[in-house]
C-alpha cells in the first residue's frame, strides 16, 4: 500500500498548559478502515483525538488529512475538511431538540433542501427512534438514543473520517452491539473510523488496525487481530488480573 | 391605582426591556455582560439626534446609519477589549474591567464631541409626543407605538434564534467546545452577536431619544436598569427580560409616585436584591447545574 | 555585586521605602501642601490594600468602592460634628457600618457568577450617591458636613504631622494584616475560590463565606480610609464620592498589580508621582483612566509589580532553595468513617446514571468501585460528597444522614476527595496546595492569623512541615515550592491525594487516582493508599487498574449502567462472568479467548 493514508499523524507531542500528555505519537488511518485506539483511562486517547480535531494545538509533529496539513488548523476548518469528532459523553446540545441537533450537524454546509431531506431520511432509516423523538430535547433521550443522535449528527455531514470517543459509554450490551454494527456499516459506506472504545475486544473485532497507547506513547500497533492476541494490550489495559480472569 | 403612572411605567419598562435584550444578544455566545452597553445606547441616541437635527437626514436613513455605527463600535469593542481576554482564559472576569474601561472611553469621548445639553428629538411622522387621552390615561401616540414595537421586537429576536445561525448561537452558549466539534466557529458568531447586540443598543437609543431626550448622561442609568431587567428576567432569557423590564419600569414609576423621585433607583435596587436573594437565577431561569 | 546582595535588593527597597515614609515629615512643613498630599496618599493606600485583597486575591471586582469610603467618612463627620463623639469611636462605627451595609447589598451576589458582584457594587454606589443627596436631613445634602474636628488623644489634638503618622501607621498595619492573611489558610482559600471552586469545596471552605470574609475586610478598610478622609479634609460632601472615585481605586490596584502584595502601594505611588501630568489634563482624566485600564488589562494583567517581578526573575535567577528537610511525621491513627448508601438514584435528563445503588464501606475498610466508563462510578462519588443532589436514596456518613448537605459541609465532616482531573490551585505552590487541605483543621482564628500571634505562627510552621512530609511521601518533595500548575499530570494527582490526607479526612474518596500515572508513581500510590488504610481511614476508590484494586481493596463493587452487577472480595468478583461481560461485551465472551 504505497498510497498516502487518509489521516497521518507523525511524531506529535501535545498537552494542556504545562502538562505534557502525548509524546511522539504517530498513527495512520487508511481510507475506509476502522482503526481502534486502545489503552487505559488516562493514557491520552481523548487527548490524541482532541489534538487531531484541532481543540488542542500540537506542540510538535505533523497531522495530514486527505493530503492537507491540519496541525494547528482551526477546528471548524478541520470539520470542513471532512474529519469529525464525536466526543466522549456525546456532548449533544441537550437543551435543543433532536431535529435541531441534526440540523446543527450540517452547520456551514451548503445543502439543497432535497439533499438535506435525503440525509435526514437515511438517518431515520438507520435510527428510527430519532424520527419518533424528533421534537424532544436531546437531554431527555436515553444514553443509547443520545449516542445514536451523536453519530447521526456527524453523518449529516457525510464525513470522510469519523473519530468516535467511547461510543459504548453507559450503554446496555444490546445497544453496544447496535452502535458497533452501525459503525461497521458506516465503513461499508466509505467512512473511515478512528475508534476509542473501552470494550477493547469488541472494538478489535470490528477494527482493521489497532494502536495501544500507554502513558501518552504508542507501545504497540498493527493489524487488530494481532494486537488482540498480543501481550502488550493486556498488560497495558487490564493488568494481570484481567488476563488471569480470562484464563 | 393611578393609570398615568401605569402608562409611564410601561413606557420606561419597554426601554429597559430593550436594553436587557441587547445585553442578552451579546451574552448568549460569549458569556460576557457588556458594561459599556449603557454608553452604546447613549451613542445611539446622540448619533441619531445629530443625524436628524444637524445633518437633516430623513428618519429612516438616520436610523440605519445609527444602527450601523453603534454596531461597528460594539464590534470594535469585541475585537479590542473582549476577544483577547477570552482568548487568555475562557472563564474569569477580566472582561468586567475591560468593558468598563471601554464604557469610560466612550462616555468621555462622546462628552467631548457633544456638549452636556440634551437634544430634543421628534418622533417620526405621523407619531407625536402630544398627549392623547385614551380612556382616561394620558399617553402619546409615540409611546403607544413604542410599547407595541418593543413586544414585536422581542418576538422578532426570539424568532431569529429559530434559524440555523440562531440555533448555532444557542449551541455555543450551551457547550462552546461541542459547537467547535460540529464545525461552528464561536468566534465568528461572537463577532456577529456583538455587532447585532450593539446595533440593537443603538436602536434602543433611537427609540428612547424622543422620550428621554438625547443626552450624554443617559448611559449609567440605562446600564443599571437594563441590568436590573436582565437579572430579574434571568440572564439570557429574552421573554423574561421583556416581562422584567415592565416589572422594573412599573416599580420605578410607582416608587417615584408613592415615595419621592429621589427613591427611584433605591427601590429598583431593593427589588433586584430581593429577587436575587430568593431566586438567584432570576424569575424565569433554571438553576444551573454545577459540574465537576 | 555578589548574588546574595542582588537577592536582597527587593527587601532593601522595601525598607528604604518605609524609612523614607517615616522621615518625610521632617523635611516638609507641617502646613505644607506636600504633607497634605502624602497624608492623602496614605489614606488611598489603605483603601487600595483592602480592595486588592477583595478584587485581586478573592477575585471579586468591586466597582463601587467609593461608597464604602463614603460611609466611613460620613459616619465620622456626622458623629463628631453633630453628636460630638470622639474620632476613635466614630471611626469604628464607620468601619462597622461600611462592612454591614456592604454585606446586605452584596450577599445575594455571592451565590452567583462573579460579575454580578461587580454590577451590584456599581449599583450600590450609584444608589448611595443619590441617597446622600436625598437624605438632606441627615447628610446636609450638597452642602456637606463642615468642620470635622481632628482626632485627639488624652486631650491632645492631632496636628497635620501627627495625623500623617497616624495614617502611615494605619496603612502599614493594614499592609501587614493583609500580608498575614494572604499567607494564611484564608489567603489560600481566597485564591482557591477565585480560581478552582471545586478545590475550595473539597477542603471544606464555603465559597460564599470566603467571599464574604474578603468583602468584610475590604469594606472595613474602606471605612477606616473614609474616617481619615473626613478628618483630613475636614469637609465631607457628596461630590467627593462619585463613580470616578471608585474607578480611581480600581485603576490603582490594576496599575500596581492585581493580587500582588505591593500592587496597591506601587499603584497609588505612581498615581501621585505623576500628578502634574494629570493636573494639566484634568478634563481628559477619565479618558486616560479608561485607556490605561484597558491597556493594562490587555498587556500587563499583573500590573507594575508583576512586570517588575518578571524582570527581577530574569536578573536574579535564584538557585532554588534547598527543600526543607521533610521529617517523617508519625501520623496518629485515623478513626475511619463508614459510608452507607442505600437506594441511591440519579437521573440526568433522559439518562439514568444511578438506579437504586446500595453500597457500604465499613469504617476503616478500603472498598473499590469498578465498572466500565459511563457506569455511574463518578456520579456515585459526586452524590456521596455532595457535589450533585441525589434524586432518591440515603447517604449516611459515620452513621449520620448527609444527603442534601452542601459539599463543603460534607467535607467538613471528614470526607476528603480527589477528582478525575486534578483540581489544584495552579498559582499556589505544591506545598501551599497541600496546606490548603488543612483549611478546616487549622485552629487559629482569623484574629490570631491576621495578627500573626505566636500560636498561629507555630501552627502554620507545624502544618508546613506536615505538608512537606506528605509531599515527600508521595514523592514530589522536590516540587514543594514550585507552582502546582507546572507539575506533570501524575504528580498533580499525587499532590491532590496529599491534600486530601492533609485535611485529616476519615473517609477518602479517590476518583481514578491511577489514571495517567507512570509505573513508579503507581507503586508509590499503592504504598500511600495502603498506609492511609492502615492508619484506619475508610477509603473508597474508583479505579480501572484492577491490579491496584486487587492489591489494596478488601471489597469490590462492580457498577454497570447505574446498577450493582456484583460485589464481594476482589478475587471472586474478577472471576465473575457478568463482570467480564460488562467490560468486554457479550460477543467477546461467547467467542472465547482469542489465541
Amino acid at each position: 500500500m504505497s498510497e498516502a493514508p487518509l489521516l497521518s499523524v507523525r511524531a506529535v507531542d501535545a498537552g494542556y498548559g504545562h502538562v505534557d500528555v502525548l509524546e511522539n505519537v504517530s498513527l495512520d488511518v487508511g481510507d475506509r478502515k476502522i482503526v481502534a485506539l486502545v489503552g487505559r483511562n488516562g493514557a491520552g486517547k481523548s487527548t490524541l483525538l482532541r489534538t487531531i480535531s484541532g481543540l488542542i494545538r500540537p506542540r510538535r509533529g505533523q497531522i495530514a488529512f486527505a493530503g492537507a496539513n491540519l496541525a494547528g488548523a482551526r477546528p471548524d476548518a478541520i470539520v470542513g475538511a471532512g474529519l469529525l469528532h464525536v466526543a466522549e459523553g456525546r456532548r449533544l446540545f441537550r437543551r435543543q431538540t433532536v431535529d435541531d441537533n441534526l440540523e446543527l450537524g450540517r452547520y456551514g454546509l451548503r445543502l439543497t433542501q432535497a439533499e438535506h431531506a435525503r440525509r435526514i431520511e437515511r438517518i431515520h432509516a438507520l435510527f428510527p427512534i430519532l424520527r419518533e423523538k424528533r421534537g424532544l430535547h436531546a437531554g431527555s433521550l436515553s444514553g443509547g438514543q443520545q449516542q445514536m443522535l451523536a453519530i447521526a449528527q456527524a453523518m449529516m455531514r457525510a464525513p470522510k473520517l469519523l473519530m468516535l470517543d467511547e461510543p459504548s459509554l453507559g450503554l446496555a450490551p444490546v445497544l453496544v452491539d447496535q452502535v458497533l454494527d452501525a459503525i461497521a456499516s458506516l465503513r461499508a459506506e466509505g467512512v473511515a473510523i478512528l475508534l476509542v472504545e473501552q470494550m477493547v475486544e469488541r472494538a478489535l473485532e470490528i477494527a482493521d488496525d489497532a494502536y495501544v497507547l500507554q502513558n501518552g506513547r504508542i507501545i504497540a500497533s498493527g493489524p487488530a487481530r494481532e494486537i488482540a492476541a498480543g501481550d502488550a494490550l493486556r498488560a497495558a489495559y487490564m493488568g494481570e488480573h484481567g488476563a488471569a480472569a480470562r484464563a | 391605582m393611578d393609570l398615568d403612572t401605569l402608562a409611564h411605567g410601561l413606557v420606561a419598562g419597554s426601554l429597559y426591556a430593550l436594553v436587557a435584550v441587547s445585553f442578552n444578544i451579546l451574552y448568549r455566545p460569549s458569556n460576557v455582560f457588556n458594561f459599556a452597553q449603557g454608553e452604546l445606547v447613549m451613542v445611539g441616541a446622540m448619533t441619531f439626534a445629530s443625524a436628524m437635527s444637524v445633518a437633516g437626514m430623513p428618519w429612516i436613513v438616520a436610523f440605519a446609519a445609527t444602527l450601523a455605527l453603534v454596531g461597528m463600535i460594539c464590534l470594535v469593542e469585541e475585537r479590542i477589549a473582549v476577544a483577547p481576554i477570552l482568548k487568555r482564559a475562557q472563564t474569569g472576569t477580566a472582561w468586567v474591567i475591560t468593558t468598563l474601561a471601554v464604557s469610560l472611553i466612550i462616555s468621555n469621548l462622546v462628552g467631548r464631541i457633544w456638549g452636556p445639553d440634551p437634544i430634543l428629538v421628534k418622533p417620526p411622522e405621523p407619531l407625536s409626543m402630544d398627549s392623547l387621552n385614551v380612556a382616561g390615561v394620558r399617553i402619546s401616540s409615540y409611546e403607544v407605538a413604542l410599547v407595541i414595537c418593543t413586544v414585536a421586537l422581542v418576538a422578532m429576536v426570539e424568532r431569529a434564534y429559530q434559524t440555523l445561525q440562531g440555533k448555532a448561537v444557542m449551541a455555543v452558549a450551551e457547550d462552546r467546545e461541542a459547537a467547535l466539534m460540529r464545525g461552528i466557529d464561536p468566534g465568528r458568531l461572537g463577532r456577529w452577536s456583538f455587532f447585532i447586540g450593539g446595533a440593537f443598543a443603538g436602536m434602543t437609543g433611537v427609540v428612547a431619544a424622543p422620550i428621554l431626550y438625547a443626552s450624554t448622561s443617559l448611559g449609567p442609568d440605562l446600564l443599571l436598569k437594563g441590568f436590573a431587567a436582565a437579572a430579574v428576567g434571568s440572564i439570557g432569557n429574552n421573554r423574561g427580560a421583556l416581562i422584567a423590564g415592565y416589572i422594573i419600569g412599573l416599580t420605578e414609576a410607582f416608587g417615584a409616585a408613592l415615595l419621592s423621585p429621589g427613591y427611584q433607583e433605591a427601590v429598583i435596587f431593593l427589588v433586584v436584591l430581593g429577587v436575587l436573594l430568593l431566586r438567584p437565577e432570576g424569575l424565569f431561569g433554571r438553576p444551573s447545574a454545577r459540574t465537576v | 555585586m555578589g548574588p546574595r546582595f542582588v537577592a536582597r535588593i527587593p527587601t532593601l527597597a522595601q525598607f528604604a521605602f518605609l524609612a523614607a515614609a517615616l522621615a518625610l515629615p521632617l523635611f516638609v512643613g507641617a502646613d505644607s501642601y506636600a504633607l497634605f498630599v502624602v497624608t492623602q496618599l496614605g489614606i488611598y493606600i489603605l483603601a487600595a490594600i483592602g480592595l486588592n485583597l477583595l478584587s485581586g486575591y478573592a477575585g471579586q471586582v468591586s466597582l463601587g468602592h467609593a461608597a464604602f469610603i463614603a460611609i466611613g467618612a460620613y459616619s465620622v463627620a456626622l458623629l463628631t460634628v453633630d453628636r460630638h463623639w470622639p474620632f476613635w469611636a466614630a471611626a469604628v462605627v464607620g468601619m462597622a457600618l461600611s462592612a454591614g451595609l456592604g454585606i446586605v447589598a452584596a450577599l445575594p451576589s455571592f451565590r452567583l457568577n462573579t460579575w454580578y458582584f461587580a454590577f451590584i457594587t456599581l449599583a450600590f454606589a450609584l444608589v448611595f450617591e443619590k441617597m446622600i443627596v436625598e437624605w438632606r436631613w441627615l447628610t446636609k445634602g450638597f452642602a456637606g458636613v463642615v468642620g470635622v474636628p481632628a482626632p485627639s488623644l488624652f486631650g491632645h489634638d492631632f496636628g497635620p504631622r501627627a495625623l500623617y503618622y497616624l495614617v502611615a501607621a494605619s496603612a502599614l498595619a493594614g499592609f501587614l494584616l493583609v500580608r498575614n492573611i494572604v499567607r494564611s489558610r484564608f489567603g489560600r482559600a481566597f485564591v482557591a475560590v477565585r480560581d478552582v471552586e471545586p478545590a475550595a469545596l473539597a477542603v471544606g471552605a464555603s465559597p460564599q463565606r470566603v467571599k464574604l470574609l474578603a468583602f468584610v475586610i475590604a469594606a472595613a478598610f474602606a471605612g477606616a480610609a473614609g474616617a481619615f478622609f473626613a478628618v483630613q479634609k475636614t469637609v465631607v460632601t457628596p461630590d467627593d464620592f462619585t463613580a470616578d472615585f471608585s474607578i480611581f481605586f480600581l485603576l490603582t490596584i490594576v496599575l500596581g498589580g492585581l493580587g500582588t502584595l505591593w500592587g496597591p502601594v506601587v499603584g497609588a505611588l505612581v498615581f501621585f508621582l505623576i500628578p502634574e501630568l494629570l493636573a494639566g489634563l484634568a478634563s481628559w482624566r477619565m479618558l486616560i483612566y479608561g485607556c490605561l485600564l484597558l491597556a493594562l488589562m490587555l498587556f500587563a494583567p499583573h500590573g507594575l509589580v508583576g512586570a517588575m517581578r518578571q524582570g527581577w526573575r530574569r536578573i536574579a535567577r535564584r538557585s532554588p532553595a534547598a527543600p526543607m528537610a521533610a521529617r517523617e511525621v508519625s501520623h496518629p491513627p485515623i478513626a475511619g468513617l463508614s459510608l452507607e448508601i442505600a437506594g441511591l438514584r440519579k437521573r440526568f435528563g433522559g439518562v439514568l446514571a444511578l438506579d437504586g445503588v446500595d453500597f457500604t464501606a465499613p469504617a476503616g475498610a478500603c472498598c473499590a468501585i469498578v465498572g466500565p466508563n459511563g457506569s455511574g462510578k463518578t456520579t456515585l462519588l459526586n452524590l456521596a460528597s455532595g457535589y450533585y443532589p441525589a434524586d432518591a436514596g440515603t447517604v449516611k456518613i459515620g452513621g449520620a444522614e448527609t444527603r442534601g448537605l452542601a459539599a463543603q459541609r460534607i467535607a467538613a465532616r471528614g470526607v476528603g476527595r480527589t477528582f478525575q482531573t486534578p483540581r489544584l490551585v495552579n498559582e499556589l505552590t505544591a506545598v501551599e496546595n497541600v496546606m490548603l487541605g488543612a483549611y478546616r483543621r487549622e485552629r487559629s482564628g482569623f484574629i490570631a492569623t491576621a495578627l500573626r500571634l505566636p500560636s498561629a505562627r507555630a501552627e502554620a510552621k507545624r502544618l508546613r512541615a506536615e505538608a512537606l512530609a506528605y509531599l515527600a511521601f508521595v514523592g514530589v518533595a522536590d516540587r514543594a515550592d514550585l507552582e502546582a500548575g507546572e507539575a506533570p499530570h501524575g504528580q498533580q494527582r499525587l499532590i491532590e491525594i496529599a491534600r486530601a490526607m492533609m485535611g485529616g479526612a476519615r473517609l477518602i474518596l479517590l476518583d481514578e487516582p491511577a489514571a495517567g500515572l507512570s509505573m513508579s508513581e503507581l507503586e508509590r500510590l499503592e504504598q500511600l493508599i495502603v498506609r492511609i488504610r492502615d492508619l484506619g481511614a475508610t477509603i473508597v476508590i474508583v479505579e480501572h487498574h484492577l491490579d491496584l484494586v486487587a492489591n489494596i481493596a478488601g471489597h469490590v463493587m462492580v457498577l454497570d449502567r447505574g446498577v450493582v452487577l456484583a460485589s464481594g472480595a476482589p478475587a471472586d468478583v474478577f472471576r465473575n462472568e457478568a463482570v467480564m461481560r460488562a467490560y468486554m461485551g457479550e460477543r467477546a465472551l461467547k467467542g472465547g479467548a482469542p489465541a
